[in-house]
């Protein structure tokens, strides 16, 4: 059986971050997962990233025991179950970062800092814990759904970033270090290009490494840009990948089919999923969800110009027309034979099955398109034999 | 020696089984209900693999990972696909309306599916919508077509929740509605659900499934909705059984006769 060796590794860097969160021996900034944390962490703050959380109570499954909570106070549950799980699990004092890394609840934060480059959702997310703990609260709002980014946007978003720094000192006590800011970003690039290196092992054949091994090793690329524990771990992963492309092991020994993965993860069927088309011998080899926390702009020598550009120009936050282009491009990188849109009841923002899409890509790839309907965290809105038909059509028709 | 071949759908409220020989024209079918704690399925496709020879079976429908006995297993839009093509070889559109889903596929001459669409939220305009609603309209299923021919009211159901349309329909009753009104009523609303998904109207439509086989009616509200020709082929029903069978026969040949 085909197994990751540096997944040990990685338990272990996860584990040693949460350790480190509970220690307190830094200030604790939150963070949203695509925000400003290389400036953050010039601060000396650590970390915290809420949506990981929502990820845990969504691969854990107990994001549906913590909905109908938040629900109760007026955050229904056809909103960002991401936010309505969190806020439950909060109302309800249970987390499984409490089994998993034990931790009693999520650390409380001195600090909050938001960017709805990928929703407007965060925002009010973010604002319900700054409530609850009287913590400050920043937020970084950029311009939306982009064609393309231009230099009076950079300037915007830069702009807004300077905004954070006198608070940002006020809280942490420390002086704004143009020279850390540098070295944070330098060693975030580092990560993020050997990140891309790690997913983009799957361009070839047998591929190393699936959309859904890969949700889980973005861990660190997630909660430790800008530190040389993330950078580590991916120079160990890039390099054991690169050695089974070489020696020709990947996760299945055959590939019929070549799957994208369009949208968020259902958290809680990952296994399901990944087994599923195993089954059928389909590679699911690249997703735009994994894709989004590569940021190759950024540049040390321009340090707010660039996290600004990078931050802005993620796929959620760009217009239709760029994201067919993007989705087009990896298609041909990756020799996609399928792509499967998974439309999340309450993640509007990164579900882009809704304005024609699939019909588009299918039109100018001639590759087949499929919609399914699901949650990041909510399994409720997701129909488990319905799916598993339609997937196994796709792949009919693909291999027909 | 004669040859046969077995389809088996097994759905979410009815088993279909067809056996057909190498010349693909059907020998023998049966319809029961699937229950899963229903020895009946697996003794009754025993009997039939034991009674004919079968020398080849594909199984389809939602239970299709149950039956031992398969050799291949298909999802039933690619049945669908190979039953009404093995009847009509042209470029058509396929609607399967069964117990609790509803399936659309565009399907070419040689039988791939080239598009289709499926619902995977809710029931609404399925087998199970119409039994709960005519149930709450005191209708009798099996009369609910000869009622709505003869009305001609265009009176709609709006909502797509089964348990909402209950209590829209409660409020026609008190207004009086006739029952004829009320059983085009209920047909309309599937049309309406169905108009929703993309379709190429230049293509026939062909009408497959349970639903189709006890609600003929139905072909006449979609081929007005859609200005389309729908035809509704002999025993809808089991049009995808067949097609796993015709399948079952294809993968046979191409078993014996692998490509170099």
């Amino acid at each position: 059986m085909y197994e990751i060796a540096a997944s040990a590794l990685l338990k272990e860097v996860m584990n040693n971050y949460f350790q480190d969160l509970k220690t307190r021996s830094k200030p604790l900034a939150w963070c949203t997962s695509v925000g400003p944390a290389e400036l953050l962490r010039s601060f000396g703050f650590d970390v915290y990233f809420p949506e990981n959380h929502g990820a845990l109570l969504g691969a854990t499954r107990k994001a549906m025991d913590y909905i109908p909570v938040a629900s109760k106070i007026g955050y229904p549950s056809d909103i960002c179950s991401y936010l309505t799980s969190d806020i439950g699990s909060h109302i309800q004092k249970s987390t499984p970062l409490t089994k998993h890394y034990g931790l009693d609840a999520q650390p409380i934060p001195d600090l909050i800092v938001y960017n709805t480059n990928q929703c407007r959702e965060v925002q009010d997310w973010f604002s319900y814990f700054a409530n609850q703990y009287k913590c400050p609260i920043l937020g970084i709002v950029p311009p939306r759904h982009m064609d393309e980014v231009k230099q009076a946007d950079i300037d915007n978003v830069s702009s807004q970033f300077k905004s954070l720094i006198p608070e940002c000192e006020r809280v942490s006590g420390n002086k704004f270090d143009i020279d850390q800011f540098r070295e944070t970003l330098r060693l975030s690039k580092e990560a993020t290009l050997l990140w891309k290196k790690t997913l983009e092992t799957s361009i070839q054949t047998p591929a190393p490494i699936s959309f859904f091994d890969a949700t889980i090793h973005m861990g660190p690329i997630v909660v430790l840009r800008g530190t040389e524990t993330a950078k580590a771990y991916y120079k160990v992963l890039s390099d054991e990948l690169e050695l089974n492309v070489k020696n020709k092991v990947g996760f299945l020994p055959k590939e019929t089919s070549r799957i994208y993965w369009e949208g968020m993860p259902i958290w809680g069927r990952l296994r399901f999923l990944s087994d599923l088309f195993a089954q059928h011998h389909s590679a699911v080899v690249a997703s735009t969800y994994c894709n989004s926390w590569i940021f190759d702009d950024f540049d040390e020598r321009t340090p707010f110009e660039s996290s600004a550009l990078a931050y802005t120009k993620i796929f959620i936050n760009r217009s239709e027309r760029a994201k067919l282009t993007i989705l087009k491009d990896l298609i041909n990188d990756f020799r996609i034979t399928g792509v499967i849109f998974h439309e999340a009841k309450t993640c509007f923002n990164n579900s882009n099955s809704r304005f024609g899409m699939p019909a588009k890509l299918k039109e100018e790839t001639g590759v087949e398109t499929l919609i399914i309907e699901g949650d990041l965290c909510d399994l409720r809105f997701f129909s488990e034999e319905q799916s598993t038909i339609k997937i196994e059509t796709l792949l009919e028709q693909i291999s027909s | 020696m004669q040859k046969f071949f077995l389809g088996v759908d097994i759905g979410s409220l009815y088993t279909k089984l067809v056996v057909i020989n190498s010349n693909c024209v059907i020998v023998h079918s049966d319809i029961f209900k699937t229950m899963a704690r229903n020895n009946k399925r697996d003794d009754v496709i025993d009997q039939v693999i034991n009674q004919f020879k079968v020398d080849y079976t594909c199984s389809t429908g939602y239970g299709r990972k149950l039956l031992k006995a398969a050799d291949l297993i298909k999802t039933e839009l690619y049945c669908a696909s190979a039953g009404v093509t093995q009847l009509n070889p042209i470029d058509k559109t396929i609607i399967d309306i069964g117990g609790e889903d509803i399936k659309l596929l565009k399907s070419d001459k040689n039988g791939k599916v080239v598009d289709f669409y499926m619902n995977s939220k809710c029931a609404a305009g399925t087998g199970a919508f119409i039994t709960e609603v005519a149930e709450r309209a005191e209708l009798d299923v099996l009369d609910m077509s000869r009622l709505a021919a003869k009305s001609t009211s265009d009176k709609e159901l709006n909502s797509f929740c089964t348990v909402f349309a209950k209590t829209e329909i409660m409020k026609w009753i008190f207004d009086d509605t006739s029952d004829e009104d009320l059983a085009k009523g209920i047909y309309i609303s599937i049309a309406n659900r169905i108009q929703k998904i993309p379709t190429d109207n230049s293509l026939p439509v062909y009408l497959i499934g349970g639903v189709a086989q006890y609600h003929p009616y139905l072909q006449n509200i979609i081929g007005e909705k859609f200005n389309v020709r729908v035809t509704i082929p002999e025993k809808p029903q089991l049009i995808n059984a067949f097609g796993a069978a015709c399948i079952a026969q294809k993968s046979f040949v191409n078993h014996l006769n692998p490509e170099p």
